[in-house]
């Protein structure tokens, strides 16, 4: 199984620099749709898919492997070997932020720069820090998960989407890029938000740009600042938007702090 | 604009605030535009106090994880969302199961205006769907645990078996070994007697002929037989002490043991006609050992060795010590040992079939293997279509040092 299949790896642009971006929990490498084209024009951009997530490989899921985020991280290294990538670009949202972070640390040669899209190295309330759970609140979502249709019926069979208005979506499938076996969501769901790496921060040599949100009600401004102050090279980003999603929500202001940063 | 209506209940906007399902406009940021009355009833807050809060905080904690990382990309990448499960949460803070439809109204620049969201109650339906899950997992987990019953059936099963083989081969070597041991008594019955009759004849002649040719003629007859009588009834003595428990006693000491070995192949090759056994024999230190034992153990290789090998056909004697083991490997050419027999070719009563008037009791092997155990040593068989080796390997560490003090001094 070569990695490129197993990741759903897809090289696109005219740049040398290799730019790769990495989705977060929930979707999967459309997530980047509003900003990868953008820097197709100057850079290699490398799009992949969490095993386990959009058109991974299922078959190489291993539940050992991806019980932490050490597995994914071990990945993002693979992909960057597999396609030689060195000082390149990472561009991490959510979670995978810091499957980046803790994949510069295994192998720094990759990465000049990493772009931090709504970090949080702990998303667990612990005494003076502030991740904005409580455990209990974190467990329930592991259950909640459960509830949700993504990936349990049948009907969720992908459908072609017919949007006139959007034509970039004609192809897309309709809720599809949310949807994940149910198993993988819950063991995602549980290396994402009961890791903590708030120790892994100061290891990280990379340059670094932390985006942060106005509002963001999984990874808060407290949050974004604790990054900022704790990776030994980074600058923060307060970017005027709302919600987790500003690659989807407000793609522009984005491609901005990018653009300034890089 | 204002159209009257026969009946307020018809007024559209009666529809909307007392609609059998809760509406709520959201702004892009979640701040909610505007809810109707039967979120307000549902949730227990004033309209105004609604007005000021995000879609979030009528959320539950997960509820709000799950929207962020679900359903606001699925919104903002397709435009809506059908039928997605989602928990509210009331004044008092009582979760409120329902189902949400959204749709995403977007300006001519194709830029987010803000967001319908239909609530239905789901309470029932969620519960449906939770004890249908468990259901699910229930059987799921049978399944497995049906799974897991057959495996370990299936293993049980295979180990009764292999027990109840176990058990009926040892019921059948016992048997065989019972017929065996009769046979071998009688065996020894009739072995003993012969040469004790020629031995009772002998003493009749010695009794009554004084011709001092024939005399000596009849002592040499009558020792041999002694000898034969002795030998039988050794090996007697060591398969009882064997038999018993207790094991083969030993002697050891250092010894020259190149000339015993040398000494035991000539006094067996004087006793059968046309045998040839080649000897090398490479051992310039004293062995530590049981000098008449480990004679005893070449006499039976080698007699072994001579009875069962291709006539015409020498058999070879090697011995050496080197790194610290003795070794003493007796071959002969002949067939190989059927595995049948092999298993057992250290057991007493090994042999087929216990004939009268064999050359031996068939305890040769065994009595050897018993002398290399109480020698901490081993005795291995090697068979093949050429020829069959038996090879004695004993440590020989301890003595090695000795032997070297002993030369130092």
């Amino acid at each position: 199984m070569s990695i490129i299949k197993r990741n759903n790896v897809k090289i696109s642009g005219d740049g040398q620099t290799p730019m790769i971006f990495a989705h977060g929990f929930g979707c999967d490498q459309n997530m980047w749709r509003f900003i990868a084209p953008e820097f197709e024009r100057d850079h290699r951009v490398i799009l992949f898919d969490h095993v386990g997530a959009g058109r991974s490989d299922l078959g190489a899921y291993d539940q050992e492997r991806y019980a932490t985020l050490e597995g994914y991280a071990d990945d993002v290294v693979e992909i960057c070997e597999a396609l030689n990538v060195e000082n390149g670009i990472f561009v991490g949202h959510s979670v995978s932020a810091m499957i980046g972070a803790l994949a510069s640390i295994k192998s720094p040669k990759h990465f000049e720069k990493l772009v931090l899209v709504c970090p949080s190295p702990c998303y667990l309330n612990d005494g003076d820090y502030q991740g904005g759970f409580s455990h209990q609140q974190l467990e329930e979502l592991l259950e909640f998960l459960d509830e949700n249709h993504m990936g349990w019926s049948a009907q969720m069979a992908p459908l072609i989407m017919g949007n006139a208005d959007r034509p970039e979506l004609s192809e897309e499938l309709e809720n599809s890029f949310c949807r994940t076996d149910p198993d993988i969501a819950r063991a995602f769901a549980r290396a994402t938000f009961l890791s903590d790496n708030r120790a892994d921060l100061a290891s990280v040599r990379t340059s670094s740009l932390v985006l942060q949100c106005k509002e963001d009600v999984i990874a808060g401004q407290q949050v974004g600042k604790y990054v900022e102050e704790h990776l030994p090279d980074a600058r923060l980003a307060l970017i005027d938007a709302y919600g987790h999603c500003p690659n989807l929500g407000a793609p522009d202001e984005v491609i901005k702090a990018m653009r300034e940063f890089l | 604009m204002n159209v009257a209506y026969k009946n307020t209940m018809d007024d559209p906007e009666e529809l909307f605030e007392n609609a059998p399902c809760a509406y709520v406009s959201l702004h892009p940021s979640g701040r909610i535009l505007r809810a109707n009355q039967t979120l307000v009833d549902w949730l227990g807050y004033s309209k105004e106090e609604l007005a000021g809060k995000s879609f979030h905080d009528i959320l539950s904690a997960p509820g709000r994880i799950f929207y962020e990382t679900h359903f606001a990309p699925l919104l903002r990448m397709q435009g809506f969302f059908d039928e997605v499960a989602l928990d509210l949460s009331d004044a008092s803070g009582t979760t409120l199961p329902v189902l949400a439809n959204a749709r995403e109204v977007r300006d001519t620049a194709g830029d987010t205006h803000s967001v319908r969201v239909a609530l239905f109650r789901a309470r029932q339906r969620r519960q449906y769907e939770r004890e249908l899950l468990e259901a699910r997992r229930a059987a799921e987990k049978a399944r497995e645990e049906l799974a897991a019953l057959n495996a370990s059936l299936e293993e049980r099963v295979e180990n009764a078996v292999q027990k109840r083989i176990k058990l009926e081969r040892g019921l059948w070597y016992e048997r065989q070994t019972a017929k065996l041991r009769e046979q071998f008594v009688a065996v020894l019955g009739h072995d003993l007697r012969n040469p004790l009759a020629s031995i009772r004849s002998g003493a009749e002649i010695l009794a009554r002929d004084p011709d001092p040719e024939k005399r000596e003629k009849v002592v040499t007859l009558m020792r041999s037989s002694i000898a034969r009588m002795s030998s039988l009834i050794d090996d007697m003595l060591d398969l009882a002490a064997s038999r018993l428990g207790k094991g083969m006693a030993v002697e050891m000491k250092a010894v020259e043991l190149g000339p015993v070995i040398q000494q035991v192949v000539d006094e067996v090759v004087a006793g059968r006609e046309a045998a040839r056994v080649e000897t090398q024999i490479d051992l310039p230190d004293p062995i530590e050992c049981d000098e008449g034992r480990i004679g005893q153990l070449v006499s039976n290789l080698v007699g072994n060795a001579i009875d069962h090998g291709t006539e015409g056909e020498a058999v070879r004697v090697v011995s050496g010590c080197s790194n610290g083991v003795l070794t003493i490997r007796v071959t002969n050419a002949g067939g190989p040992i059927p595995p049948d027999v092999r298993v057992r070719l250290f057991q007493p009563f090994s042999r087929a079939e216990v004939r009268a008037h064999q050359k031996g009791l068939g305890l040769g092997l065994f009595i050897a293997s018993e002398i290399a155990r109480a020698h901490k040593g081993k005795l291995e068989v090697e068979s093949d279509e050429k020829e069959t080796s038996f090879l004695f390997k004993m440590p020989q560490k301890a003595s090695q040092t000795a032997t070297q003090t002993t030369k130092a001094t």
